[in-house]
C-alpha cells in the first residue's frame, strides 16, 4: 500500500514513515493545543496547516487530515 | 653542478619562499624543467628546493578497471595512473626524479602534518628511489626567514613515522570505504537505468549525511506549540523602559488574561534590586575550526573558503600553519617580536603598544592541543602585496584575535530590578561594560551590549504604562550551516581538520544538500535511506569514531595499521555482499531519486503567462538548444518561451525577481562571473540598465 500523501510505502495509519511521524506529532501536540487555547480537533488542524513554523510534511499531513474530514486517532 | 642538498616542498609557493629565505642573498634562482618550477639557492652548499602540487601518489586498486566491486586489494602509485586528468604528474614526477639524481642530502619540507607527512614520504620513497630512510625533516608553522633558516640548521634526524603511518592508514581506509561503497551504489543505480551518476558514500560523508538528515526530519515533522510572553513597559524619569514577565513562557490563554486582567490600572513597586559584576575572560587562541567557525558567522565564508584563504595568507608568510587543532601560544613564537612588527600597521599600533607595556604577556589559551602546530597566529610580517577583501579579512580578524587573548577579562555589570504589579513580577534588566579590557582589541569582532538603567531605588513607586502580551509559538531546530556541522563534526569526533571542510563540500557537489542554510534533498534522504536499511553500520557514528581513535592511535604508537586495516575489510565485506545481493532494489530507489533529482533542478517556478502551468528548462524539438519554457508550450496551450545562453549551468534560485516578481535563474559559465537572471524581456530592471 502507498501512502495517503506521496508514493512511498506505507507503514502506519496509511502513512509511509516519514508522514507517519509527522503524524504522531500532530496528535502529540493536540493535547497542548487544547490545554492553550481550548480548541477543537478540527480548529486545530487548520492552525496547524497554516502556521508558518509547522514542517512540511505536518503541513501535508493536516492538509489531508481536513481534506479526508480526519478523525484523531483513538478518539 | 655539485652534489646539492635536495628540499622537497608541499607547493610551488613553499618552495619560493624556503629557497629565498636559506639563500645567503635572499635571491634563490628559478629554473624550469618541462614547465616544472624548482630553486636553487647558496649557502653553505648548492640547495635545490623543488615543490610537489599536493598529493602526487594515491591509493589505487591492483587491477585495472573501474566496472566491480568488492575491492580489498591496493597499492599507491603515481596519480596519473590512477586519475583522469592527472598526466601532468608525470613531468612532475620525472623532473624530480631526475634532481634526486644528483643529491648527496635529502630534506622533507612539506608541512608537517599527517598529509604533508605522506606527501614528502612519497616522493622520497618512490621518486628519489627509496631515500626516505636517509631523509630529515624541516619542521616549522610559518614560512617566515627565521623560522625556516632555523628549521634548515637544526632539521629533525628522520622522518616522523609514526604520523606517516598514521596517514597512510587514513587514506587506505577511506579509499576502502570510498571505493567500494561509491561504486556499489553507482552501479546499482547505473544497472538499473542505464544512465551515470556519481552516488558517492565514505566513512565520515555518511555519518555527516546522517545528522543532516536527523535534522531535516525534526524540522519537516515539526508541529509547533502556542506559548505567549507578557512584558510590561514602565515609565522612568520620564523614559520607557521594558520589563519581562517573572514567568518566559506562558501555556494558555486564560492564564495571560488574568495577568492581564489583575496588572491594569496599577502601578508597580520596586521589591529588590540585584547587582552582579562578573569576568568575561578573552577568546582562546584560533585552531583551525574555530576560525572557520568565526569566519562563517562574520563573513559568511564557507569552511572550505576560510581555509582556502588562511592556506594563502600562510604562503604569503602572513600567519602560522592553519591546520591545526592546537588553542595554546608558546612563548617560542616571540609574542613581543610579533607585536612590534604588527604596530607597523596604524590600525594596531596602538594596541599593539598597550600590550608590549604590559609586564607579561601571557595568552589566554585554550585546552586543546596539536603535538605538529602552535594555534593560529600572525607572523608579524606584513603583506607585500594588496592583498584581496578576504584575505584582509582573514588577516585582520587572525591579527586582532591574537591580540585580544593577551587583553586583560573584561568586567561587566547586570543590575535586575524586580517590580510587582499587584501580585505579578516584572523584570527590568540593565546591562554595562565597566572595564573594556580584551573586549577592544577585538572590536569589530565582539560588540558588549550596554542596556543602562536610570538610578532606581527600592520601594520606589513607577508607571506602568501598558501591560501586554505577545502570541509565540515554538520553533523547529535550525538548519545546519556550513559552520555548524563542521563544529558538529568536531564535537563529535568525525573527520579531520584537514578533511571536514572538503566533506562538507562533497555533500553540495553530490546534491545531496542544497543552499546555505542546509537542505537535505530527496536524493539526500533516499542515499541515507539505502545505507540505513541495507548497511547501518557504514552510517554508525559510534563505528566512524572508534576508528578515527585507532588511527590517532597508530600516531602514537599504540596501534598497527595492518590490525585497523584488517578489521575495516572485515566490517566492509559482509556490507558490500548486501548492498550487492539487493542490487536491483538498491538501483531502482537510487534511480528514481535521481531522476526527481535532476527533474527538480530543471523547475523554475509557476508560469507568470498562463497560470497553469510550471516554467522549466526545455530543449528545442528542433535543434535540440535549451530555453525557458512552459510545460503547456509543447501542448501549444501557451507559448511562454525565454533565451537562455547555451553552455554552463542554470539553477533556479527559488527567489521572485524584486522588481517583477517572475522567478529567478543563477547561471554559471566557466571562466565568466556567475549572475542572477531575470528571463522576463519586460522586468522594469532592464529598463534601469539602458
Amino acid at each position: 500500500m502507498k501512502c495517503s500523501i506521496c508514493q512511498r510505502e506505507a507503514l502506519h495509519n496509511g502513512f509511509c514513515e516519514l508522514h507517519a511521524k509527522a503524524y504522531e506529532n500532530i496528535v502529540k501536540k493536540y493535547e497542548f493545543w487544547k490545554k492553550a487555547l481550548n480548541i477543537s480537533w478540527k480548529e486545530y488542524l487548520r492552525e496547524v496547516a497554516k502556521n508558518p513554523f509547522t514542517g512540511e510534511w505536518a503541513k501535508e499531513v493536516a492538509e489531508h487530515l481536513i481534506k479526508t474530514s480526519g478523525e484523531q486517532s483513538g478518539t | 653542478m655539485e652534489r646539492y642538498t635536495l628540499i622537497i616542498t608541499e607547493k610551488p609557493d613553499a618552495a619560493y619562499r624556503i629557497a629565498s629565505a636559506l639563500d645567503l642573498n635572499g635571491k634563490a634562482k628559478k629554473v624550469e624543467d618541462n614547465g616544472v618550477p624548482y630553486y636553487v639557492a647558496e649557502r653553505d652548499k648548492p640547495i635545490v628546493v623543488v615543490p610537489a602540487i599536493g598529493h602526487l601518489y594515491t591509493v589505487a586498486e591492483e587491477n585495472i578497471g573501474r566496472n566491480y566491486y568488492p575491492v580489498f586489494n591496493f597499492r599507491w602509485v603515481p596519480r596519473y595512473i590512477a586519475e583522469r586528468g592527472a598526466k601532468q604528474i608525470r613531468v612532475w614526477l620525472e623532473t624530480i626524479s631526475k634532481l634526486a639524481q644528483g643529491a648527496d642530502t635529502y630534506i622533507d619540507a612539506c608541512d608537517y602534518d599527517i598529509e604533508g607527512s605522506i606527501i614528502g614520504y612519497c616522493i622520497l620513497k618512490y621518486a628519489c628511489g627509496g631515500k626516505e630512510n636517509v631523509a630529515r625533516r624541516m619542521k616549522y608553522s610559518t614560512l617566515t626567514k627565521e623560522e625556516l633558516e632555523q628549521a634548515y640548521e637544526k632539521p629533525l634526524p628522520k622522518l616522523d613515522f609514526a604520523l606517516i603511518e598514521a596517514g597512510r592508514t587514513r587514506h587506505e581506509v577511506d579509499w576502502l570505504y570510498g571505493v567500494n561503497l561509491t561504486r556499489a551504489l553507482t552501479l546499482a543505480a547505473k544497472d538499473w537505468s542505464g544512465k551515470y551518476a556519481t552516488l558517492s558514500t565514505g566513512r565520515v560523508q555518511g555519518p555527516t549525511l546522517r545528522f543532516l538528515v536527523a535534522r531535516e526530519k525534526a524540522i519537516r515533522s515539526f508541529v509547533p506549540t502556542p506559548y505567549w510572553e507578557i512584558k510590561a513597559e514602565i515609565e522612568i524619569d520620564g523614559k520607557i523602559f521594558e520589563a519581562e514577565y517573572e514567568r518566559d513562557v506562558i501555556e494558555t490563554k486564560g492564564e495571560v488574561e488574568a495577568v492581564l486582567s489583575a496588572c491594569k490600572g496599577n502601578d508597580g513597586i520596586v521589591e529588590s534590586i540585584e547587582e552582579k559584576r562578573f569576568q568575561q575572560m578573552p577568546p582562546t587562541p584560533f585552531d583551525i575550526g574555530a576560525l572557520q567557525s568565526e569566519a562563517y558567522s562574520l563573513f559568511g565564508y564557507t569552511p572550505r573558503r576560510t581555509l582556502d584563504i588562511a592556506q594563502r595568507l600562510y604562503l604569503d608568510a602572513l600567519i602560522s600553519y592553519p591546520r591545526t587543532s592546537s588553542q595554546k601560544l608558546p612563548p617560542a613564537i616571540n609574542y613581543e617580536g610579533i607585536l612590534k612588527s604588527l604596530s607597523a600597521v596604524p590600525e594596531y599600533n596602538q594596541f599593539a603598544a598597550e600590550l608590549l607595556a604590559k609586564k607579561e604577556l601571557k595568552p589566554n589559551e585554550g585546552k586543546k592541543e596539536d603535538p605538529a602546530h602552535p594555534a593560529i597566529y600572525p607572523t608579524g610580517n606584513l603583506p607585500e602585496r594588496i592583498l584581496e577583501e578576504p584575505e584582509r579579512r582573514i588577516w585582520d580578524l587572525v591579527v586582532r584575535r591574537f591580540m585580544a587573548v593577551f587583553g586583560e577579562p573584561a568586567i561587566r555589570q547586570s543590575v535586575k530590578v524586580c517590580v510587582n504589579v499587584n501580585g505579578h513580577r516584572f523584570i527590568l534588566r540593565g546591562r554595562q561594560t565597566i572595564k573594556e579590557g580584551w573586549l577592544r582589541f577585538y572590536e569589530p569582532y565582539v560588540r558588549a551590549e550596554e542596556v543602562l538603567l536610570p538610578r532606581i531605588e527600592k520601594g520606589q513607586q513607577l508607571r506602568i504604562v501598558r501591560v501586554i502580551s505577545e502570541d509565540k509559538f515554538t520553533k523547529p531546530p535550525p538548519r545546519y550551516n556550513p559552520g555548524s556541522l563542521l563544529r558538529k563534526m568536531e564535537e563529535v569526533g568525525i573527520g579531520t581538520k584537514a578533511t571536514r571542510a572538503d566533506i562538507i563540500q562533497t555533500l553540495y557537489d553530490r546534491k545531496y544538500v542544497r543552499d546555505e542554510r542546509m537542505v537535505v534533498t530527496d536524493l539526500g534522504f533516499e542515499v541515507l535511506e539505502v545505507l540505513k536499511r541495507h548497511c547501518p553500520t557504514i552510517v554508525s557514528i559510534k563505528l566512524t569514531r572508534n576508528l578515527e581513535e585507532r588511527m590517532d592511535k597508530i600516531q602514537a604508537n599504540l596501534e598497527k595499521r595492518e590490525n585497523v586495516l584488517s578489521d575495516v575489510i572485515e566490517i566492509l565485506k559482509p556490507v558490500v555482499e548486501e548492498l550487492k545481493s539487493k542490487e536491483k532494489i538498491i538501483g531502482e530507489q537510487l534511480s528514481k531519486a535521481v531522476r526527481k533529482a535532476r527533474l527538480e533542478e530543471r523547475i523554475i517556478g509557476q508560469c507568470p503567462i498562463c497560470g497553469t502551468g510550471t516554467l522549466m528548462v526545455l530543449y528545442s524539438r528542433k535543434t535540440g538548444k535549451r530555453f525557458i519554457g512552459c510545460t503547456n508550450y509543447f501542448k501549444k496551450q501557451c507559448n511562454a518561451a525565454f533565451p537562455l545562453p547555451q553552455r554552463g549551468f542554470v539553477r533556479p534560485l527559488g527567489k521572485k525577481c524584486p522588481k517583477c516578481g517572475w522567478p529567478t535563474v543563477h547561471i554559471r559559465i566557466k571562466g565568466k562571473r556567475p549572475w542572477n537572471l531575470c528571463f522576463n524581456p519586460g522586468c522594469p530592471s532592464k529598463e534601469d540598465r539602458t
